[in-house]
């Protein structure tokens, strides 16, 4: 096994493959970005607000273009709040004008009130740009694992300790 | 001859690496020239487009997705053909390949090298092309693993040497030993060796009070089993 290291090709090689395992993984979500014009492209929700039409752990697929019609009222979109990095996501409920300037709220279906509480103090409503896409299609459930991971550290460690275990012990 | 390292015998892919790492040994020793312009290519192809994602991650990271988005559509794009021109490189042109290179004769050889699934044996396609004619040829020649690897696991450089000097030309001329010795060994007796064990395994067995005996199912009795210790103890002494 640790014969490849007197190779140089052969260590650069395996030192490549292992890169290429990640950059692919990385690039794919950079395509899936460009091609849906979102910085995030899918994202899992967090929260109970909008159910019943999703649950805590659900995976969703974003969709940032306006090829055909605007941004309306009745979409569920992701949107970031002003100087918060956590991208939340609720109904459109009205919206004031047309093109990028229109004035945008959002409600949580599950929520008693509007979100004003929500956005950064002195911003009363939302505008295209902050939106981040919105929800096309989504996946029950199949996100709960990176709550788990996020809510549980240990299991990060358990997890990569098997991950690990399996490099090590299946070589190829 | 056999080398220290010892692999499991029930491991495919160690015995293909092992012999695959072995070929090239025994051809620089015999001062062939090894040609690594194939590797290289792959190299280089795989480790641009690292850098590229690498590059591409560097600026999402520092000036965020919408600024960049032209720049990361393009890097994208460049990516996904690079890495289809990597794959198509290691599936159409490098083919398995294990050993490219010049004998001193200035014969041109090249070797790729496959197992399938479950079977113990070597399968090699050789091209060769000859230094003063141009002629090409290409030689397909299967061996199986127990030839050189004993019970053990370990690997015995002198048959597989045998084999490529008596089944390839371009070696056999410039290793005239082995492939005379070949040419001799043919007319004894090439079987494959029957079950071997090793002083070290039937020391284990014994140890631990196994039958030492070769198909146990046959025989397995008593007094099997103590001749076999017996035998154990001997070769201890």
């Amino acid at each position: 096994m640790l014969s490849s290291l007197g190779n140089p090709r052969q260590a650069a090689a395996q030192l490549m493959n292992f890169g290429l395992i990640l950059s692919t993984a990385f690039m794919m979500w950079k395509g899936l970005s460009v091609i849906s014009d979102s910085p995030s492209p899918i994202v899992v929700v967090l929260s109970g607000s909008m159910e019943p039409a999703f649950q805590r752990g659900d995976l969703l697929l974003l969709w940032n273009r306006n090829l055909f019609t605007e941004t309306s009222v009745g979409e569920i979109v992701v949107y970031n709040v002003k100087d918060k990095d956590i991208p939340i996501v609720h109904r459109i409920i009205s919206k004031f004008g047309t093109g990028p300037t229109a004035k945008l709220l959002t409600k949580g279906d599950n929520n008693d009130s509007d979100d004003t509480k929500l956005y950064t103090p002195g911003q009363n409503y939302l505008v295209r740009e902050d939106i981040i896409g919105s929800v096309v299609g989504y996946m029950p459930f199949v996100g709960y694992v990176t709550i788990m991971l996020s809510e549980h550290p240990w299991m990060k460690t358990v997890m990569l300790g098997i991950m690990g275990l399996v490099v090590v012990l299946q070589r190829e | 001859m056999a080398s220290q390292e010892k692999i499991t015998v029930y491991n495919l892919a160690d015995l293909k690496n092992t012999t695959d790492d072995a070929i090239p040994n025994y051809l620089s020793s015999l001062k062939f020239t090894p040609s690594h312009t194939p590797t290289d290519v792959r190299l280089a192809l795989g480790f641009s487009a690292f850098a590229l994602s690498a590059a591409c991650f560097f600026w999402d990271y520092k000036l965020g997705f919408e600024s960049t988005k032209t720049y990361t559509a393009f890097a994208v794009a460049l990516y996904t053909i690079l890495n289809g021109f990597l794959t198509f490189w290691i599936l159409f042109v490098e083919k398995g390949t294990i050993y490219q290179g010049t004998s001193p004769k200035g014969d041109k050889i090249r070797i790729s090298t496959e197992t399938k699934k479950n079977v113990p044996v070597y399968y090699m396609t050789i091209e060769v092309k000859d230094g003063k004619t141009g002629e090409k040829k290409t030689l397909k020649i299967s061996r199986s693993f127990t030839e050189w690897f004993d019970a053990a696991g370990r690997f015995v450089a002198a048959p597989l040497q045998t084999v490529l000097a008596q089944g390839v030309e371009v070696i056999g001329r410039v290793d005239t030993k082995r492939a005379n010795a070949a040419k001799t060994a043919e007319g004894a007796e090439p079987g494959p060796p029957a079950a071997v064990y090793t002083p070290e395994m039937l020391d284990m067995l014994s140890g631990a009070g196994v039958s030492v005996v070769g198909s146990a199912a046959e025989t397995a009795t008593g007094t099997e089993a103590a001749e076999a210790k017996k035998g154990g103890k001997r070769r201890k002494a």
